[in-house]
This record gives C-alpha cells, sequence and structure tokens, in this order.
C-alpha cells in the first residue's frame, strides 16, 4: 500500500507545481504578485519579478520532469529541496513581512498563514515520499487504480483545503449556503439610534442651531411617538443643551423639532418647530 | 433617577412646545458662527483640541491618557462631555484601559476640556469570511476580527440608504466598513454600524 502512495506521488507533486508556476509564468498579475510578495524585502524591487520568473521556470519544469517517464529519485529529491525551500521562505515571510503575500498558487494577495506552511509541509513530505517509490506512478495507477485514485482525490482535496487562495471557490460559496440556510443574522428591529441622527442631521432646525453644539449625542430617549436626542451645546458663554425631537414613524427630516434650554435656569432659549415642506412650485434641479 | 426623569420632562416640553423666537439670542446663520470661529491650528501641525490613546489612570474626572506617539495627554471629563461606548453612554462605563478619540478645548494649563469622547472606537475596512449567530468573522489584512452584532445597538447602512437594524442582507464574501467599539487587547469588536453594499 504505502509502495502505492509513494510511486504516486510524484503526479501530486508535479501537479502542483505546474499549477503554482501557472500563475508565475503566464498571469498577467505576476508583476503585481511578485511586488507584494516577501521577494521585494529579501532581494530587493528590481530582482523581484524575475526572480519569481525563474521561480515559475524551475517549477514548470521539475513538475514536467516529474509527471513525464522516466522515473528518476533525483526529481523527487529535488522536488523535495524544492518544497523545503518553500517552507524556509514562508516561515521567513510570515516573520519579517507578515503584510507581504504568498504569491504561491494565486496571484490574489494572500497573507501568508499557517495553511500555507501546512501545505509547503505536506508537499515535502510528498516529495520525500517519492523519493522512497520505486516505481512509476503510471504503473501504480494501472495495478490498483480505485484505491490509486481515492488516494490522488484525498491529496488534491487537502492541497486545495491548505490553499487560502482556493477559499472563493468552494469555502466561501459554502458559508454563504450555510447563511442561506440558517439567517444567522435574522432579527434586529426598530430604529437605530443612527437613523435618528442621520434624520436630524438633514433637518433644517439642525441647520439652524448646529453652530452652537459642541459635544456628540449625550443622551437619547423615546418617549410615546418621539425620540429625544440630547447634546451640549454653548450659546454666550453659558452651558446650554440642544434637545432634539425626532418622530419614530415619520422619517422627513422636516418633522424635527428643536429647543435650546439654558442648563442652569431650564428655560428654552429658542424653540424651533419643523418647517413643513414649501408649497409652491419648487424648482427641480435635472443632471445634465 | 428623578433627576433625570425630571430633566428629560422638561427637555421634551421645551422641544415639543411652542415656538419660542430666537429674538434674544442674535443670528443663528451658520455663517455667523464661522465668522466668529478662525481656525488656529497650522496645516501639517497637530491639532490642539483633538487627543487619542490609551487610558492610563482615572482620578476624580480626570483621564491620564497615552497617546500612540506616546505623548502624555490630561483629559477633563466636564458636564457637558458626550462619552461613546458603543453608544451614548455615561462616565462610569470609562475604564483603565480603554483607548480613546477625544475633541475639546486645550487649556491653558494643558488639559484638554473634552466635548466629546470616543472610548474604543475603531472603523474598519474588511471582508467577511464567515458569519454566525449574531457574529461576524472579518478578514482584515489577513488577520481575523470576530465582530458581534449587539441587539439594539447595531445599525446597517446598505448603498448609502438610512440606517437599519436588519442585518441580514450582509453576506459573506462581501466589502465591508465597520463602526464599532473594540473590546481592549482582544480581536473581537462590537458593532455599531456596519456600512456594505445589498
Amino acid at each position: 500500500m504505502i509502495e502505492m502512495i509513494a510511486a504516486l506521488q510524484p503526479l501530486v507533486v508535479g501537479a502542483v507545481l505546474i499549477w503554482s508556476a501557472r500563475v508565475k509564468l503566464f498571469s498577467r498579475h505576476a508583476a503585481a504578485a511578485a511586488d507584494r510578495s516577501a521577494l521585494v524585502p529579501i532581494l530587493g524591487q528590481r530582482r523581484a519579478l524575475p526572480a519569481y520568473r525563474l521561480l515559475g521556470g524551475v517549477e514548470l519544469t521539475l513538475g514536467a520532469l516529474l509527471l513525464l517517464p522516466p522515473v528518476l529519485r533525483l526529481e523527487a529529491v529535488a522536488a523535495a529541496v524544492l518544497a523545503a525551500g518553500f517552507l524556509a521562505y514562508l516561515t521567513y515571510a510570515r516573520r519579517a513581512a507578515p503584510a507581504s503575500s504568498c504569491g504561491c498558487l494565486s496571484a490574489s494577495p494572500t497573507p501568508v498563514s499557517g495553511r500555507s506552511l501546512a501545505r509547503a509541509g505536506l508537499l515535502l513530505m510528498a516529495g520525500g515520499l517519492a523519493a522512497s517509490a520505486t516505481g512509476g506512478w503510471p504503473a501504480a495507477l494501472a495495478g490498483r487504480p480505485v484505491a490509486a485514485m481515492a488516494v490522488l482525490l484525498a491529496e488534491v482535496a487537502a492541497v486545495v483545503a491548505l490553499s487560502p487562495e482556493l477559499d472563493q471557490g468552494w469555502l466561501l460559496p459554502l458559508r454563504r449556503l450555510r447563511a442561506r440556510l440558517t439567517h444567522p443574522l435574522r432579527g434586529g428591529s426598530g430604529v437605530p439610534l443612527l437613523a435618528t441622527v442621520q434624520q436630524l442631521q438633514l433637518s433644517d432646525a439642525y441647520r439652524r442651531v448646529a453652530p452652537l453644539l459642541r459635544s456628540d449625542v449625550r443622551e437619547h430617549w423615546d418617549d410615546g411617538d418621539w425620540r429625544f436626542v440630547g447634546q451640549a451645546a454653548r450659546y454666550q458663554g453659558r452651558p446650554v443643551t440642544a434637545v432634539f425631537a425626532v418622530p419614530l414613524a415619520d422619517p422627513q427630516p422636516d418633522a424635527v423639532r428643536v429647543a435650546v434650554v439654558d442648563d442652569a435656569t431650564g428655560h428654552a432659549l429658542l424653540s424651533l418647530a419643523g418647517t413643513p415642506a414649501p408649497a409652491g412650485p419648487r424648482l427641480s434641479v435635472v443632471p445634465a | 433617577m428623578d433627576q433625570t426623569l425630571d430633566r428629560r420632562r422638561l427637555l421634551a416640553t421645551a422641544a415639543l412646545g411652542g415656538v419660542v423666537t430666537a429674538t434674544g439670542l442674535g443670528s443663528l446663520a451658520p455663517e455667523a458662527a464661522f465668522a466668529a470661529e478662525a481656525t488656529t491650528v497650522e496645516p501639517g501641525a497637530p491639532d490642539p483640541n483633538f487627543a487619542e490613546g490609551r487610558i492610563g489612570k482615572i482620578t476624580g474626572n480626570m483621564l491620564l491618557v497615552t497617546g500612540s506617539d506616546t505623548v502624555l495627554h490630561s483629559i477633563r471629563i466636564t458636564d457637558g462631555t458626550s462619552i461613546w461606548k458603543l453608544h451614548p453612554t455615561t462616565f462610569d462605563r470609562v475604564a483603565v484601559g480603554d483607548g480613546l478619540y477625544a475633541r475639546g478645548v486645550r487649556l491653558p494649563d494643558g488639559t484638554l476640556a473634552a466635548d466629546a469622547v470616543w472610548v474604543n472606537i475603531v472603523n474598519l475596512h474588511a471582508h467577511i469570511a464567515a458569519v454566525g449567530r449574531n457574529v461576524l468573522h472579518l478578514d482584515h489584512k489577513g488577520r481575523r476580527i470576530v465582530a458581534h452584532v449587539v441587539p439594539d445597538r447595531s445599525a446597517a447602512v446598505y448603498n448609502g440608504t438610512p440606517a437599519v437594524s436588519d442585518m441580514s442582507l450582509l453576506r459573506v464574501g462581501r466589502h465591508v466598513q465597520v463602526l464599532g467599539a473594540w473590546h481592549p487587547d482582544t480581536n473581537e469588536i462590537d458593532i455599531a454600524t456596519v456600512y456594505a453594499a445589498a
């Protein structure tokens, strides 16, 4: 069994390397991916892209050699060495440049995570296993096709599961499906305070007293159909409170009322009722 | 408590009562107020009327705050200071270790008499990585942030329309901007407002 698994490893490692090389050599976003990678702090801005491309070339060559006969132990050893290099590079990138992108299997910005490290570790193990194989993968696949396919599928699933770049294709749709089935964010009713504040800030009453206001919302409470919002203000050196009355059922800014109350005496210095919309002809502005 | 109720009754009556003309108030036009307040901040210089940092000590109504640039600020909380900690709240909810943004007036002795204090406020651009029961798992530059939906407090703004309490239009994988209150020294926040496309 272990012999069959070992013989299949060049197929898995080769496929992953070719997939990885595809991004580095043929993607239109390769330059951007190289720029975001930890190659920039290691090699400098100028050498990052050539190094990225060169790595792609090495990956493509080695991947092709692993997939194509003849089966040579040297190929598997080279793949294991490359995987060990990936592991070292990712460990360094995670420590020295945590903001950098992996640049591994996709050009999309993906920070180096524990999963990327685990994937490099998996490749290293696969490379090591491949070096101990005696036969080629076509023979192993032909010998026990069902078991071999199962092993291959399991390994591909493991690589996909350990690739944050591929989450978009399977993990997020699964999470979306779960959210659609369970509605975890359902509920939530009533008028949030922000809606009241947005409404009053659009009102004429607010525009009139805004220059006096000093604080953000200090207090708010609901009473019947109204929500009251109090803000500290200052008028002629005296501390005053501007209290807005906002109807809970009517979202029109015109309905907002305001009073300015002296904090010391409790007298209303100013009280403005909402101004109804003008009844006359309105100037309508049409975008050109 | 009775005092608060009396005060609120007084304020409510004033707001809903008859119109008091502003004859004694002089002009309330915005341009009149702005003309009186010349800005004194040099371009590029730090705004003297703003402070941010972590609270190191609370003595009476004074907060000793260490800024992220290690500058120490003394911030005085007055009767007129608004305090925000996920929602408008009171001074006794402020604790040592909280972060804050404060705006007010710098007094001659160097203390900042605060008009408004926002405690633990954060403003994040992130992607929704997953949703759970009343919780969003956000991916913020590759780091995971757990954002709690607080019933009756959290609001959602979809496509710039007025805020609503309904969070159910948020989708996994979408970009959001979240205003919230940080739980100090954790990767968790409570959501005040989430801005999203729907």
